[in-house]
């Protein structure tokens, strides 16, 4: 009996080479660095009530991901990045399990499981020095189903063993996500719309 | 049926007033005791936010036809009669209530408490209200 073998490894490899088109990559742009994360990064929101405040922290955040940049090769300083954190929402620990479960029902973990940041450019590329070097960058933040692109402060250095520490902070608001803060009560116990985000995120820079 | 819904409706504006108004100074005045009702128990998106301030009317108009039917029953003066009143309801009411609460649900002792003492003090204030206008 006849088995079309060829036109299904066809097909696979031109969906393969697709995929790998499809890749971001910015058009004229070269690729300077490439950046692994690695373990113990941590992501922290803090927020606060009218009657706590609360601290919520994703710890020792572990995923492999890359994070790619490019530089312009014209006159333009800034670096373009391609690479994405994954969070797990379910990871989000308050150090109290009623707080805990309150902020993971808020941000609607059951149907968005995953927070994403996307990093989308660097001001410029950093020094990579001991001290603490202040870059503005942006990223893409997908929570609850809905993206939102915020500006972030960063404080860049690289240490003895060439990890790259990056740590961002950034304010950001329930209401951006289409998200409503929790009120209890009838609205006597009031969750503010404002979380402070704060992210540290250590990196090995790979060979090209 | 006015003797039921007139105290009812008076003892219903008081009680949301010192209600709401005792939690509300509450929160500003102990905020720590009320960090547990950041808890997916409790309803957080304002949708029974109507429901929850009308408990005042609901309690005063339900302990006017209670205190019609058995008012006969608590003598004396009028605010010991109102207190006797509240007493016996939150021990009716309260108590079994609370008690079942606070066994299936992942709750603290204080926040049961804290209810029994609310419940308490407004059937004690429906009480006396109550007794004077309709004795």
């Amino acid at each position: 009996m006849y088995m079309p073998v060829f036109p299904p490894i066809l097909v696979l490899y031109a969906l393969a080479t697709s995929v790998v088109c499809l890749t971001p990559r910015p058009s004229g742009n070269t690729l300077v660095a490439r950046w692994v994360i690695e373990k113990n990064c941590t992501v922290r929101v803090n927020g606060r009530t009218n009657v706590n405040t609360f601290s919520c922290s994703v710890p020792g955040y572990s995923n492999p991901d890359t994070i790619n940049c490019y530089k312009s090769n014209g006159k333009d300083v800034s670096v373009t990045l391609s690479g994405r954190m994954a969070l797990p929402v379910n990871s989000f620990d308050c150090g109290n399990g009623i707080m805990t479960n309150d902020l993971r029902k808020t941000l609607k973990a059951k149907e968005y499981p995953v927070l994403n940041i996307d990093f989308l450019s660097l001001q410029r590329f950093p020094l990579l020095q001991a001290t603490q070097e202040a870059i503005t960058g942006v990223v893409n933040i997908e929570l609850a189903g809905v993206t939102k692109r915020v500006e972030v402060n960063y404080q860049v250095s690289m240490d003895e063993q060439k990890i790259i520490h990056l740590t961002g902070t950034q304010c950001i608001y329930f209401s951006d996500f289409h998200l409503t803060p929790p009120r209890k009560l009838g609205g006597m116990i009031r969750t503010d719309d404002k979380l402070d985000v704060l992210f540290t995120i250590h990196c090995k820079m790979i060979a090209l | 049926m006015k003797r039921i819904l007139l105290p009812g409706l008076v003892a219903g504006l008081l009680l949301f007033t010192i209600s709401y108004g005792g939690l509300y100074i509450a929160i500003k005045c102990f905020p720590a005791l009320f960090v547990e009702y950041n808890n997916p128990l409790f309803n957080s998106d304002g949708s029974r936010d109507l429901l929850f301030y009308s408990h005042a009317f609901i309690i005063s108009l339900a302990l006017s036809w209670f205190w019609e039917r058995f008012k006969s029953l608590f003598k004396g003066y009028f605010i010991v009669r109102g207190i006797e009143f509240g007493l016996v309801y939150a021990l009716v009411a309260f108590v079994p209530v609370m008690w079942i609460t606070f066994s299936s649900l992942d709750i603290t002792f204080v926040m049961v408490a804290s209810w029994f003492l609310y419940g308490l003090c407004q059937s004690v204030i429906a009480g006396i209200v109550f007794a004077k206008m309709n004795p």
